[in-house]
């Protein structure tokens, strides 16, 4: 509106009167679609006042000496108002579309991600209840191994749906004990036992890390979630590095990868819902990487993606400790057998 | 030594019944069914069974509260079976009495180890206590207060020395936080989850080669922690 007046001011000399109300439409009409209909309102009033103060006759006055203006005031305000409402009906139906869009496309994200497992297991169960007989007993195994590894892939896809939906519910509550990080790592390694099978997880976890003030379930989650998202993105064999430090008030753990990388550009896009990495062979609904995000950041910390120094990705989680951890009693050690 | 036991199953799923009959009428075990909290209370007291296997989401009982109520009287090892994400309840069982836990989605080897472990220390309770467990590659002698592993004797303070044994004594069993804390801390220091940690940790620096990768004290996320046995 301040535009309007200025450029109104500046052409004053050029332009007839009408040119000017024209000027303030164009500022509502701006208003509205950019910021809705209460703004769409103080616009048209401030529109009116500037255009009564600036353009009518006396000048730099809000007097009016011809009664035909306050028509074109009237005008002025009404044309607003109604822009305004209108502008914020299209914005309504423009959101309301984005939210069906998105539904949408979470929905088939999803049930693509359940019916693959699905249909393995179909397939394998089927085979193996109709055609018992002509397998020989290795493949045998082989579709009752497939059973098993798909139906634990949906088990954590269900998991990662119910995480998600907690974490926008807002439902999640933090219960934050004192917990060493090696316990949640090492409930995450034996968790994902099936998925790290063979590869090499070397854990760097230097002695005298202080407890960590965390809801261990949820962090537990978070580095099941990491380990699972780079078993899923590097090749087969592959090894992984956890490790973590102390930097002043915070503590640091990253987990380095071998593979390809992130593709440059993606390290913010990654964390989002619904978001996957390049590789057409991996599977989950983009969920488990947008769940790190919300348990780190319900706990004040961040999470980031990058390079790792030998050339895969890094991931690193980065939580506030302000509070010192509370002292355990020591009891001195004993000599010998304990009695 | 477990074969011909009776199992009560009590699950309003029928597929999940359909499977645990299977597997457990394929492992030896007599099955009994029931399909709520009602039937499953009534068949405790007709057939007397040797373990319960009940699943906390009954339709017409709370399943914590029928543990609560079996218990009463009924001495079997009960087994509960619940989703994950659950932990609150699951801690809730195990103080109402249950044995310990499974958790839904699970396999057939862990069943079967879970109910090994319940029965034979139902068979226990009765028997003189041994003094000497075996544990695979760990020992303990509790006359003797010793504690080796692989052979090799391990240096334990007191505290480390009375935990390994709790969870020695129920090798194979969860024992949650409140209960090792009220046994090895006091009754009033069940809120100190820390203390149990940093023990925990002190202790798997003792007997784990990889103290992220425990082989025999495992942890049970948002329940407390088991001595594998095998």
């Amino acid at each position: 509106m301040a535009l309007a007046t200025a450029l109104g001011l500046l052409a004053r000399s050029q332009f007839a009167q009408p040119d000017f109300v024209m000027l303030y439409l164009l500022a509502i009409v701006a208003a509205a679609t950019r910021f809705g209909r209460l703004a769409a309102l103080v616009t048209s009033a401030l529109s009116v006042l500037a255009y009564d103060f600036f353009f009518v006759t006396p000048h730099f006055t809000f007097a009016v000496d011809d009664q035909r203006h306050v028509l074109t005031f009237l005008t002025l305000f009404v044309t607003g108002l109604v822009i305004g409402a209108l502008a914020d009906s299209a914005r309504a139906a423009t959101r309301r579309a984005h939210v069906e869009e998105l539904r949408s496309s979470i929905l088939s994200a999803v049930s693509h991600d359940l019916r693959t497992p699905l249909a393995a297991i179909t397939g394998a169960a089927t085979t193996l209840r109709d055609r018992w007989d002509s397998l020989d007993p290795a493949q045998r195994s082989e579709l009752a191994g497939a059973v098993c590894d798909e139906a634990e892939r949906l088990e954590r896809l269900v998991a990662n749906l119910l995480d998600m939906s907690r974490l926008e519910s807002g439902a999640l509550e933090l219960k934050r004990e004192w917990v060493p990080l090696e316990e949640l790592v090492g409930v995450a390694l034996e968790q994902l036992e099936p998925a790290l099978r063979g590869r090499a997880v070397r854990t760097e976890l230097p002695d005298g890390l202080p407890l960590l003030s965390v809801d261990p379930v949820l962090l537990e989650q978070v580095f099941v979630n990491l380990l699972d998202n780079a078993a899923k993105y590097t090749p087969a064999g592959t090894a992984l590095t956890l490790s973590a430090r102390a930097v002043g008030d915070r503590v640091e753990v990253t987990l380095d990868d071998e593979g390809p990388g992130l593709a440059p550009g993606s390290e913010a896009r990654v964390f989002e819902k619904f978001v996957r990495g390049g590789s057409a062979a991996a599977s989950g609904a983009g969920l488990g990487l947008a769940i790190c995000r919300g348990i780190v950041e319900a706990h004040g910390g961040t999470i980031t993606a990058g390079r790792s120094p030998a050339g895969g990705a890094r991931f690193t989680v980065s939580l506030p400790q302000p509070e010192a951890a509370p002292a355990v009693p020591v009891e001195p050690e004993a000599e010998g057998a304990a009695r | 030594m477990t074969s011909s036991a009776t199992v009560l199953i009590v699950e309003d799923e029928v597929p999940l019944r359909r499977f645990l009959r299977a597997s457990l009428g394929s492992a030896g075990f007599r099955v009994v069914e029931a399909g709520t909290a009602q039937e499953g209370f009534s068949l405790a007291t007709s057939h007397n069974p040797e373990l319960i296997l009940l699943d906390l989401g009954l339709p017409d009982e709370d399943g914590v509260s029928l543990t609560r109520r079996l218990r009463e009287w009924a001495r079997m090892p009960i087994i509960v079976v619940s989703a994950q994400g659950r932990e609150a309840r699951k801690v809730e069982a195990l103080d109402a009495g249950a044995d310990d836990f499974l958790t839904k989605p699970f396999g057939m080897n862990e069943l079967l180890a879970r109910l090994r472990v319940a029965l034979r220390h139902a068979a226990q309770l009765g028997g003189q206590p041994s003094p000497v467990l075996e544990l695979g590659r760990l020992t303990v002698d509790l006359a003797r207060r010793e504690v080796t592993l692989d052979g090799q004797e391990l240096h334990l303070t007191p505290i480390e020395y009375r935990l390994l044994t709790l969870l020695a004594q129920h090798a194979g069993k969860v024992l949650t936080h409140s209960f090792l804390l009220r046994e090895v801390w006091g009754p009033g220091h069940v809120e100190h989850t820390h203390y149990l940690r940093v023990y925990m940790a002190q202790l798997r620096r003792k007997l784990e080669a990889d103290t992220t990768r425990p082989k025999l004290l495992k942890t049970e996320p948002g329940v407390g922690y088991r001595l594998k046995d095998d």
